[in-house]
Parts: structure tokens; C-alpha cells; sequence
């Protein structure tokens, strides 16, 4: 049985081009065949998830039928009642298999779960999200076979971008104009060919030839002040680039086929580098996640914080939720202190930040703003926002703690 | 709506065309030329993607490079290493090292094969370790490592319908990288039946093999590593300016007791550190090596495929046997006996069949210096290798006389026992 990474190789590029095809000519002509989908869905399903990784198909196939029981079951409950306490429940009953999935390796010597599979997380985020607003009652007609391909649409199981129930029923539903679909499979086809850039070759070249030569060399020079040394720095760059260039490619695939598909899925990255703030970095950074925790983790926090009139001042609401917001996102990408780290020294960059921009709003005329400052700006949020990476890549933990 | 299509996909459509046709076109165009110093970088960087390739190997060999075949102990570079005497002493031969960790007979074989021309009638080095004849011979993941299509496809549109590429396609398909091309392996099945191939099959192969050469003209050049060829001018300068076998020798010592220090097995300090001292203490190695042969192995055919190519292509090579340092020996518990046996059921493969340039050390483990660590050439082992491949190589030699004997590839010979050597010889006289 043929068996791939999504996206991993020019054989599924090939099988993924002759499996559009038809559905391409459908669209051009006005005709959505749901059958279709499905079919080829399941083929690409199929791929990723069968052969030797078949042990991951099956825990798959138990997590949806749990987390449409769910869903489905709080759909029909929330017709009739509203009851906070079953609402948590059900939350908290829709994230056990992930919590269980992130906290078996801390707890088990590194082993991997075994109801884990290839983007649990991603569907977590998307059950969530579509019971919280079933809560909020922007959610009123919840369909079972829709929420299954909504879960199950295959350019996007593996590693988001996150879509949204309702934005992913909107498209699903119809049909794009000819016009309006030959735009989108242009962008599809574009977006496809710059991920081929991006992560075959820029992530190949930082992953692969150079990230491992820089390991070397840093675990050579060990011994100097904290066991850093310059290739650590090096390390640190070429991991950045690597990281970006590799979820930005691999996104950017994700979003072209779902193009080509007719649904419009969201874009997860937007020029990142070119933030000027740490704010502004996590608007244009993974968007679909961070995006994600602020409508579902922030906001609400914020609300129940205000709501219960926990802090006096607003501001201490702000920065103690980006606090547990960012620690969240950090034990969310599991259970070792690097991660959970990185999530604190977001948070905290996330509270100097706005301290800083409340500081420099109040001294308007004494804080120059020009070009100069700007670029230092820039420089200054990647370079942080590398040095976070660097955290985050595990790396220190290596050069720290193993002989 | 045709029109718009066609601005879409036409760049996609034209491109893939081109790209298929660049790299099926039987021909090479431009990227043919190596450099000097992309030869002399690749002759001593041990690399996975040169011994799998073809196009680096070829350009250096026809630039007065020798294939020197081997494993693991390539990459002891210290001064008195071949490539670096060769290169101090401006012999008129350079080393290109074939080889590295876990490559062993079966690796080398189709290794020869993209460089046929080269090896004809022209003179090898070849390093024989005895730790490859060991009960499961060569690992199959060691193999699959250095398993190259390229080689096959290209073996396999040269083969023979005789006992020798009968027994290479056999052993091949015992190997899981033959499955990595489900067309590849069903030629092999054809060829280990004795067959030929279907035409299919042929056009099938020769459009791979074209496939895979481009690939390897365009991209094995890129990033070779570079360390090996720093490693080597920076031993160079420890050399004296003018060869004196004596001085090399003195040198050799006094490197060697340098390096070595005080640890048991009189071996790189650094080696001793990094993988067995914490053994020792423990005493977990102590007599870990009692029961271990290197007598009957399916090695010894694999070898014998080596043999057979060389004798096909008339290549007149000199073979080494090295030593086992000889207190790490007896502290391993590792049979001095059985390493006599191998020692002789080795010579007689060899002998047999008209190869008679052998430099065998395996009674050296005891000279101080000799190896720099358990297994591998060092110091002055290295400079005994030299003292015989600097006169097999840089004069001429006498022309060879092989005969050839397929009983080498029999299980009988895989497993004979060399107590029975000379019974054995008698009965297949």
C-alpha cells in the first residue's frame, strides 16, 4: 500500500493534479458533485493515513465519531436548553483526546500516545470552535454530513489552516461563478508553485543541508559561557527560516488545493518579517491559530474576566489573559518547559509590548518616529521573535542537558 | 474561458515538459565539466551521493585518480593516510576513496559498474576488512544506504545471463532497496531466472538510466562536503619536505605515542574516551567478542563478485588485509586462531584465481602504532600500506594472468569451515 507525508513527494503532487482534474471541469461547468469529493477525499485520506500507518487511520476514524457525537449531541441539547455547566462539559470532553495525545510523551519517556494521529490538534480546534459557537447561537443549523467534511477536508487535515464551520459552509454550499473560479484556481496554481519555493527548496536548503552543519558545530563548541557559542546563533537563524519556510510552504499548498477545490480556506501567513511589533507579528504568523486563540481563548477570557470584575483595571485583564493565553499556546505544542517557555515569553513580550505602545502614545512629541525607527522596529521583532524560535526548536535543551 | 485556462496552465504544462525532456535526453549537454578542485575535494570526502553517482567518480578517474576500495578506515585521515602522502609527495597516482562505514563487497560491486571503462585494464586498491565476513554478511540497511539505481540500471543493461550476475541479481533481491523500483525489481527477478529482459523492460530502464544520469550530472556536484579535503592539508604540513621512509616512520611513532596516551588498548585517546572507556570500567566488552567468526559468511561470495569484475575488466589491483590491534584482541576475547583461518580461506579465494598483490597485515596488530584504533589502519600501518602501493602504483607491473571459479559462489564455499580448506581443494581441482 502507497503511503505519503501530505504533500511530501512529486508522486502525490501527480496523483493530487490528476484527482482535481475532473473536479476542476465540474466546477468551470457550474457542477459541485459531492459524491465526488468525497471519493477522492477518501483516496488522499487513504494515503496519509493507511498502510504502515494504519494504527493512525483507526484512531482517526474513533476520534470523528467521538467528535461528531459530540458536536451533533450539543447541537440537538442546545436547541432546547442553555445550560453553562454542559456547555464546559462538553468542552472539556471535545479536548480530552488531545490533552491525553500532548501529555502522554511528558509522562511516558517521550513515547508517543496511541490514540494520537497526523492533526489532532487541527481538528480539536475545529470541534471547539464549532461547539462555542453553537453556544453563542451564531450557529444554528448544524449539519452532520457537513461538520464531517468540514473535518475531513483533506488539503487541510494534517496542519490547518484552521477554517471556520460557517465560513467552510458558505463556500461548500455553492458553486463560484466561472469567472470568480478561474481567479481562484490562478491563485491556487500560483500559491502551489510558490510553496514548491518555499518548502523544497528554501526549507530544504536551511533544514537539511545547513541546520544539521550548525549542530555540529554547536555541540563542538560547547563548554564556553551557558554553552553557547556563535553557530549557536547561526543554529537560530537557519532554524527560523526553516520553520517559517517549511509551515509557510506547506500552508500555501493546503491553500492553493483548497482553491482549486472552490473553497476559499484562509491564508495562515502574511509577510511575518515585516512586523513591527509583536502584536502585529502574531496578526500576520500563523493567522489561523492565533487568530483561533483570540475569538476562543482571549476574548472570552477577557469577558469572564470583566464580566466577574476580577481585575480593576482593564489593562491587568489584558495582560494577565495574553499571559495564559500564550502559556496555553505554548503547553498546547506539548508538555516540555521549552515549550512552555516560548509561550511565557510571548506573553510577556505580548505585556511590554502594549506597555510600550500605551508609553509611546502618552509622549507623542518626544518619541521619534521616522524611517530609522521603523526598521529598527522590524529588525528588533525578528530577531526576538527568532531568538523565541530558538526556545521553541528545543535546541538549548539539547546543548544544556545531553552529554 | 480556453484562453484564460491556457495563461494558467500552459507555463505549468511547458515546464514539466521540459524538465522531463532535459532529464530523458540520452545526451549530456554542458555540466559535464568537474573541476581539479571538485575532483580532489570528492576523491577523500567519503560522500553517500559520489559512491552512489557516476559523473564526479568518471571525470577524476580519467584524471589520473585510482580507486581505492574500502570502508571505515578511509576516514582515518592522519599524515601517513594514501591521500595524503600522495598528495605531500606529489606521486604520480591520486587516491579517490571509494567506501565509507558499512559499504562493503556487494556496495563495491555495482559501484564498479558505472565506472567499466575506467577500471579496464587500469590498476585498484582494495581494502579486504575481515569484520565484513560475518555470519549475515553485509546489513541490509547499510546496503540500502548506499544503494545507488543509478548502478543497477545501469548494470542492467549490461548484464550477463551467466553465474555471476545470476548471483548478483539473487542477493540483490534479497535486499529490501531493490524494491524501491517495482519495474528495477522485476528485471532483477528476469536476471536471477536467467532470462533476458522483455523489450519493455529494456526501453524502460535505458529511459531511467537517462533519467538518473542528468540527475547525477546536475546535482551530485552540489555541496560536497568539504571537511575531509581540510582534514588532509592540514596533516600534510606535519610531513617532512622530503619522503625518507626512516623519518616517516620515526614521525609515525612518535605521533602515535602522542595520540595514544596511556590508555590499555594503546589506541587514539580520543577514540578510547568517546566509545569505550566507560565499557571498560564497567567490563561489560571483556571477552564480548569469544564467539564470534569470520569464517563462513555469504561475504566471501559477495567478494567474489568484486573478483569476477575486476577479472572482466582486467584491472590489476592490490589488495590489503589489516591487522586487529592485538591487546583489544585478547582483551575481546576475539579468536587469534580463527583470524589465521580467515586470514588463509581469504588467500585461497584469492590466489586461486590469480590475484597475487597482497599486502596482508593481519600479523601486525602488535607493532605499536599500527592502528589508531581497534580496527582500523593508523600512523604506521598506513605507512606500511604505502610502502607497497606507491611502487604497485606509480611503476608498471606485470601483466595479469586471472582464472576464474564459480565454486566461489557456492554455499559450500560461503560455509566451508577452513580446517577442510585443503580437502576442499583437492575435490574441486
Amino acid at each position: 500500500m502507497l503511503s505519503f507525508e501530505p504533500y511530501g513527494n512529486p508522486t502525490y503532487f501527480a496523483l493530487l493534479g490528476v484527482a482535481l482534474l475532473p473536479l476542476m471541469i465540474g466546477l468551470l461547468y457550474g457542477k459541485r458533485s459531492r459524491l465526488y469529493e468525497t471519493l477522492i477525499s477518501v483516496f488522499f485520506l487513504l494515503l496519509t493515513f493507511g498502510g504502515p500507518k494504519w494504527t493512525q487511520g483507526v484512531a482517526l476514524i474513533i476520534y470523528i465519531l467521538y467528535e461528531v457525537a459530540l458536536t451533533w449531541g450539543y447541537a440537538v441539547y442546545r436547541r432546547q436548553k442553555n445550560s453553562g455547566p454542559v456547555f464546559y462539559l462538553m468542552v472539556i470532553l471535545a479536548i480530552i483526546p488531545l490533552t491525553i495525545v500532548k501529555v502522554t510523551p511528558a509522562v511516558d519517556h517521550g513515547q508517543a500516545s496511541l490514540i494520537g494521529f497526523l492533526g489532532v490538534s487541527y481538528l480539536t480546534f475545529r470541534a471547539v470552535q464549532t461547539m462555542m459557537e453553537t453556544r453563542d447561537g451564531t450557529l444554528k443549523n448544524y449539519s452532520l454530513m457537513t461538520f464531517l467534511q468540514f473535518m475531513l477536508f483533506f488539503p487541510t487535515i494534517s496542519s490547518g489552516p484552521i477554517d471556520r464551520y460557517r465560513r467552510f459552509e458558505k463556500d461548500y454550499r455553492s458553486v463560484p461563478s466561472r469567472e470568480k473560479y478561474l481567479g481562484m484556481i490562478q491563485k491556487g496554481v500560483r500559491y502551489i508553485f510558490v510553496g514548491f519555493l518555499y518548502k523544497f527548496i528554501l526549507a530544504y536548503y536551511f533544514g537539511t543541508m545547513l541546520m544539521p552543519k550548525l549542530e555540529i558545530m554547536a555541540m563542538h563548541s560547547r563548554g564556553g559561557f551557558l554553552n553557547l557559542s556563535w553557530p549557536v546563533l547561526g543554529y537560530m537563524y537557519a532554524y527560523s527560516a526553516d520553520l517559517f519556510f517549511d509551515f509557510a510552504g506547506y500552508s500555501l499548498f493546503a491553500v492553493g488545493t483548497s482553491y482549486i477545490m472552490g473553497i476559499e480556506t484562509p491564508m495562515n501567513f502574511n509577510q511575518p518579517w515585516k512586523s513591527p511589533n509583536i502584536k502585529d507579528f502574531w496578526n500576520r504568523w500563523h493567522i489561523t491559530l492565533s487568530f483561533w486563540f483570540r475569538d476562543f481563548i482571549y476574548m472570552r477570557l477577557v469577558f469572564w474576566f470583566m464580566k466577574h470584575k476580577v481585575f480593576k483595571k482593564p489593562t491587568t485583564t489584558a495582560n494577565v489573559t495574553y499571559i495564559i493565553n500564550m502559556l496555553i499556546m505554548g503547553f498546547w505544542h506539548g508538555v516540555t518547559w521549552y515549550y512552555i517557555t516560548y509561550g511565557l515569553f510571548h506573553g510577556v513580550a505580548l505585556v511590554v509590548n502594549d506597555a510600550w505602545l500605551r508609553y509611546k502614545k502618552k509622549h507623542r512629541e518626544s518619541i521619534p518616529h521616522n524611517g530609522f525607527t521603523q526598521a529598527f522596529a522590524i529588525f528588533l521583532t525578528a530577531n526576538m521573535v527568532c531568538f523565541s524560535f530558538l526556545i521553541f526548536s528545543g535546541f538549548l535543551d539539547k546543548i544544556w542537558f545531553t552529554k | 474561458m480556453a484562453k484564460r485556462l491556457l495563461r494558467i496552465f500552459g507555463p505549468l504544462i511547458l515546464a514539466a515538459i521540459l524538465v522531463f525532456a532535459v532529464l530523458a535526453m540520452p545526451v549530456n549537454v554542458g555540466f559535464s565539466h568537474v573541476s581539479a578542485t571538485k575532483e580532489k575535494q570528492a576523491a577523500v570526502s567519503l560522500s553517500p551521493n559520489v559512491l552512489r553517482g557516476k559523473h564526479i567518480k568518471e571525470a577524476a578517474l580519467k584524471d589520473g585518480y585510482v580507486p581505492f576500495f574500502g570502508s571505515s578506515e578511509w576516514s582515518r585521515i592522519d599524515p601517513m593516510h594514501p591521500s595524503v602522502l600522495a598528495q605531500k609527495y606529489k606521486r604520480n597516482y591520486r587516491p579517490f576513496l571509494l567506501g565509507a562505514r558499512g559499504s562493503q563487497s556487494l556496495t563495491q560491486y555495482f559501484v564498479m559498474q558505472n565506472i567499466q571503462g575506467e577500471l579496464r585494464n587500469k590498476k585498484a586498491v582494495f581494502v579486504i576488512s575481515p569484520q565484513w565476513f560475518v555470519k549475515d554478511g553485509t546489513r541490509k540497511d547499510a546496503f540500502g544506504y548506499y544503494y545507488s539505481q543509478l548502478q543497477t540500471a545501469e548494470w542492467l543493461t549490461h548484464f550477463r545471463t551467466d553465474a555471476i550476475d545470476r548471483y548478483a541479481a539473487n542477493r540483490l533481491l534479497q535486499m529490501p532497496a531493490a524494491k524501491s523500483d517495482h519495474f528495477i525489481y522485476a528485471a532483477l527477478q528476469r536476471v536471477a531466472d536467467g532470462k533476458q529482459l522483455t523489450n519493455y523492460q529494456r526501453f524502460y530502464l535505458q529511459t531511467r538510466k537517462n533519467m538518473l544520469t542528468q540527475e547525477d550530472q546536475f546535482f551530485s556536484g552540489i555541496d560536497l562536503p568539504s571537511r575531509n579535503l581540510s582534514r588532509v592539508n592540514q596533516q600534510a604540513k606535519q610531513l617532512p619536505t622530503h619522503y625518507s621512509y626512516s623519518a616517516l616512520d620515526q614521525l609515525g611513532g612518535r605521533l602515535g605515542r602522542e595520540a595514544t596516551g596511556d590508555n590499555p588498548f594503546r589506541i587514539s585517546d580520543k577514540f578510547y574516551k568517546q566509545g569505550l572507556k566507560k565499557e571498560v570500567k564497567t567490563g561489560s566488552l571483556k571477552g564480548f567478542q569469544k564467539n564470534l567468526s569470520y569464517t563462513k559468511s555469504p561475504e566471501f561470495a559477495d567478494f567474489q563478485l568484486c573478483l569476477d569484475q575486476f577479472s572482466r575488466l582486467n584491472t590489476n589491483v592490490l589488495f590489503i588485509i589489516p591487522p586487529v590491534n592485538s591487546r583489544w584482541q585478547k582483551y575481546t576475547g576475539l579468536s587469534e586462531t580463527m583470524l589465521r583461518q580467515f586470514d588463509q580461506k581469504i588467500h585461497y579465494q584469492l590466489q586461486s584465481q590469480g590475484f597475487n598483490n597482497i599486502v596482508d597485515l593481519s600479523d601486525k596488530g602488535d607493532v605499536p602504532y599500527f592502528t589508531t584504533d581497534t580496527i582500523h589502519l593508523g600512523w604506521r600501518g598506513w605507512l606500511a600500506v604505502d610502502q607497497r602501493v606507491n611502487p604497485f602504483l606509480s611503476k608498471s607491473q606485470p601483466k595479469t594472468h586471472y582464472a576464474m571459479n564459480d565454486k566461489f559462489y557456492s554455499k559450500t564455499w560461503q560455509q566451508l569451515s577452513p580446517d577442510d580448506l585443503s580437502q576442499y581443494e583437492q575435490n574441486t581441482k
